[in-house]
């Protein structure tokens, strides 16, 4: 594996890149006639951008993306910031941090049906509280989700996305030795919120920086969670983009909007850099002040319940997918519903099946392939055949999906793959393997060599080394990488429908295209068929190490067992 | 060997403006399976007066130092009183028990100047004097014009110095030191302890140590566990308060 070309595995992760890049910006700029004939886009190059800035929906849209996109960016900050100081250290952390991989399995769609399940007018919480004590004897009239404002998407893409950069957080904080900090900071006079502030947060956002950038740029470009929970008319920016290209007359018009959103992701990201610089200079003006802070514990016991109230929030909008899907009568305001039945799920076998089998396909396929070649590029870059850029796996996480994936639909167009299994399989391996090989980093870098060293000296050969050295030894990331394959694939909705060409129905457009049609209980069906794969992928991850362990040693007492009788 | 570096009188009399004796009372620390890790602890500490707590490792020497202090395991199980003058401190959060404190390591921070690092440490002032007062506690300390450098390019030895200069602008009561010495080349080690001592000549200082000659003489003696103990220090067995 170590002796294997390394442009053999980058060469299919950067062409699909360079591929997407240029077919968004040829038919942007007029240069593929037969994809964007010039008589519909009006004609001239910036024809393109002359009909999508002419579309009445087009500045509302952009407004509306900015609006939903930073505001749900900061509340993600915010919550996290607000965790980190008010729960670090105590059961409640632990608590969460213990929960984080699963609620960051939960596909986006899903998540984003079971929030809206939770606070819609006849929603879960509603009728926790009614008829008492609201008094709400009908479902209350006074907002509707999906909201006019966006206010619905912000707040289920602050909640989904709260979990992922707190992740990230958590792994940074065991290296930047936060006990000792606050120790040494509260020893000094300083109140815990101060030292974090000033000692732990200044070293911390640097290191989770990359990270909050692949959260904006999802939260300014998501395609899913819009159509599910933003506002219709205008709807975001992308999803505005995503009607346009499925129309042949738009698709110049489609591919400048595309160009324009990566744009508008450049400038929000350097606007940030710049708010960053500017939070940092001030930050450590005051620093220098030897202002140690009141201290006050009220104030983080209102935090605690805050993220308390949150962690709960995002528990229930779980919890009552699974409830709808087995209700058989639930009248507003019962709490629960008054009669169960397993019909929704058993009367729809066929139609579940089909969405349910292209989905666990396509990720298992998907998480198998990230696997070999996160693999592959890891051992070429262990015997120094390959260059350690761990920036480069992000770039697919850093561009706008609909800017990727309109010029690679493009490309798949011109070349007739579209609508192929394999051009989707493509696309759900492009977005897994960022997660896997980040994942496998870590855990192959800091590997003891002398494991190897100790077997080679028995006499074992590469690939012998490797199967039953190294891949056992890593079995535990190795099964967490997989795992995160899988749900990243699960939860892909735009790359299978664009390179689809609507002919793979999977999971993830069967829930996008039902909501708001469909019986609550069928999406409800497939809202909780969604969440199930990853979760029980994640199962799968945290017991079969263990498993594999336990089988080990009883393998090792049976053998010992057997030579002592022997003796 | 050179002579130590002296701290500036300004730094060091700080120290002194308010220092009381440090008093423990009926100490006991169990760990979470119960067992008793350290039981009826009492002693005390004068201005002036160095307390070595020597023992074996796990005899619990650093839980005590993390319980005098407010960051003891929330594992741990403590009982106990702690008193500053008249001033009870065991019920008070760290951060204001004003006890300075020194660990093995010298955790300057590293997103901060040397300078930034002892303006951290020091309280009040207007920004002149409090610029003034850090210049002044560098010079004294042999550190002259290293305000402005990155912790990461001094030497072990002067990391300890601008470590123990933080805590002493934090014009701390009292000082306790967990082996501050420990992670120092030999050569160094001589040269910051007659500097700790200096500085910290009017303060009540708990030294936590496994080296008996990180102990200065004159200083009484803390046993806990089995440790043998040579003449020349005074012995204060657990259990008596002095």
């Amino acid at each position: 594996m170590h002796r294997i070309p390394a442009w053999l595995i980058a060469l299919p992760f950067v062409a699909p890149l360079v591929l997407g890049a240029l077919g968004t910006l040829a038919p942007a700029f007029g240069l593929v006639p037969t994809l964007a004939p010039p008589d519909a886009a009006g004609g001239g190059t910036l024809a393109g951008f002359a009909s999508v800035a002419g579309d009445p929906r087009f500045v509302p849209a952009v407004l509306l993306t900015l609006k939903t996109g930073v505001v749900a960016t900061l509340l993600v900050v915010a919550l996290v910031t607000l965790t980190l100081v008010s729960v670090h250290g105590t059961r409640l952390w632990r608590w969460i941090t213990a929960s984080l991989p699963p609620l960051l399995a939960v596909p986006h769609a899903a998540f984003a049906v079971g929030l809206a399940f939770l606070v819609a007018p006849s929603g879960w919480l509603v009728r926790l509280v009614s008829p008492l004590p609201s008094g709400w004897t009908r479902p209350p009239t006074d907002w509707v989700v999906p909201d006019a404002s966006g206010w619905s998407l912000v707040a289920a893409l602050a909640m989904k996305e709260t979990p992922f950069l707190l992740l990230a957080a958590a792994a940074q904080l065991r290296i930047l030795d936060v006990d000792a900090a606050l120790r040494i900071g509260r020893t000094l006079g300083y109140s815990p919120a101060r030292c974090w502030s000033r000692l732990i947060l200044p070293r911390l956002w640097p290191r989770i920086r990359l990270t909050l950038a692949i959260v904006m740029v999802f939260n300014l470009s998501v395609v899913d969670l819009a159509i599910l929970l933003g506002p219709g008319n205008p709807p975001t920016l992308p999803v505005l983009l995503v009607t346009l290209v499925n129309d042949p007359g738009s698709r110049a018009a489609a591919s400048a909007g595309a160009v324009l959103l990566a744009l508008l992701v450049v400038v929000v990201i350097a606007f940030a850099l710049v708010a960053e610089r500017v939070l940092t200079g001030a930050a450590s003006v005051r620093r220098r002040s030897g202002a140690r802070g009141l201290g006050l514990g009220f104030g983080r016991r209102v935090g605690q319940g805050i993220v308390l109230t949150l962690s709960l929030a995002s528990v229930a909008s779980l919890t009552v997918l699974p409830l709808w899907s087995l209700a058989a009568r639930w009248r507003f305001p019962d709490a629960l519903p008054s009669e169960w039945t397993t019909r929704h799920w058993s009367g729809r076998g066929s139609m579940l099946f089909e969405p349910a089998f292209e989905t666990l396909v396509l990720a298992l396929a998907s998480a198998a392939l990230a696997l070999v070649a996160a693999v592959a590029w890891l051992e070429l870059e262990r015997h120094g055949r390959a260059p350690r850029i761990d920036w480069f796996w992000y770039v697919p996480l850093l561009v706008p999906q609909v800017s990727l994936l309109f010029g690679w639909q493009a490309a798949a167009l011109l070349t007739g793959a579209d609508g192929t299994w394999a051009a989707v399989l493509h696309a759900h391996w492009l977005y897994a393997l960022p997660y896997v090989i980040l994942i496998l980093a870590v855990a192959w870098r800091e590997h003891d060599p002398h494991w190897e060293h100790a077997a080679a000296a028995l006499g074992a050969g590469y690939w012998r080394v490797l199967w039953r050295i190294r891949l056992p030894l890593l079995v535990r990331p190795l099964s967490q990488a997989a795992a995160v394959a899988v749900a990243v694939s699960v939860a892909q909705y735009l790359p299978t429908l664009l390179l689809g060409a609507g002919r793979h129905q999977t999971l993830a457009i069967e829930l996008v295209t039902s909501f708001g049609g469909v019986d609550r209980r069928v999406i409800a069906v497939l809202a909780v068929l969604q969440s199930l794969l990853p979760l029980v992928a994640f199962v799968a991850a945290m017991l079969y190490p263990s498993w594999r362990q336990r089988r080990l040693a009883a393998r090792a007492a049976r053998g010992a067992r057997l030579s002592s009788q022997g003796a | 060997m050179s002579t130590p570096p002296t701290l500036a009188p300004e730094t060091a009399r700080h120290g002194a403006a308010g220092a009381m004796t440090l008093r423990v009372e009926g100490l006991g620390i169990r760990l979470p399976d119960g067992r008793s890790l350290v039981d009826r602890l009492a002693f005390s500490v004068e201005p002036g007066v160095v307390l070595a707590v020597m023992g074996q490792s796990g005899s619990g020497k650093s839980s005590v130092l993390a319980w005098l202090s407010g960051t003891l395991d929330p594992h741990l199980h403590a009982r106990g009183k702690l008193w500053l003058g008249d001033t009870r401190l065991d019920t008070l959060p760290t951060e204001r028990r004003r006890l300075g404190l020194m660990l093995q390591q010298d955790y300057l921070f590293p997103h901060m100047s040397v300078g930034d690092n002892l303006l951290f440490g020091l309280r009040g002032g207007n920004r002149r004097a409090r610029a003034r007062r850090v210049e002044e506690a560098l010079e004294g300390a042999g550190l002259g014009g290293m305000a402005t450098r990155d912790p990461a390019t001094l030497s072990g030895g002067q990391r300890a110095r601008v470590s123990l200069l933080r805590t002493l602008l934090s014009e701390p009561c009292a000082l306790l030191l967990d082996e501050p010495f420990s992670r120092l080349d030999t050569a160094r080690r001589e040269q910051i302890r007659a500097f700790t001592w200096e500085a910290a000549r009017a303060l009540p200082v708990l030294l936590v140590t496994h080296d008996l000659a990180d102990v200065p003489s004159g200083a009484r003696v803390l046993e806990i566990g089995e440790d043998a103990l040579p003449d020349r220090l005074s012995l204060v067995r657990p259990g008596e308060a002095r």
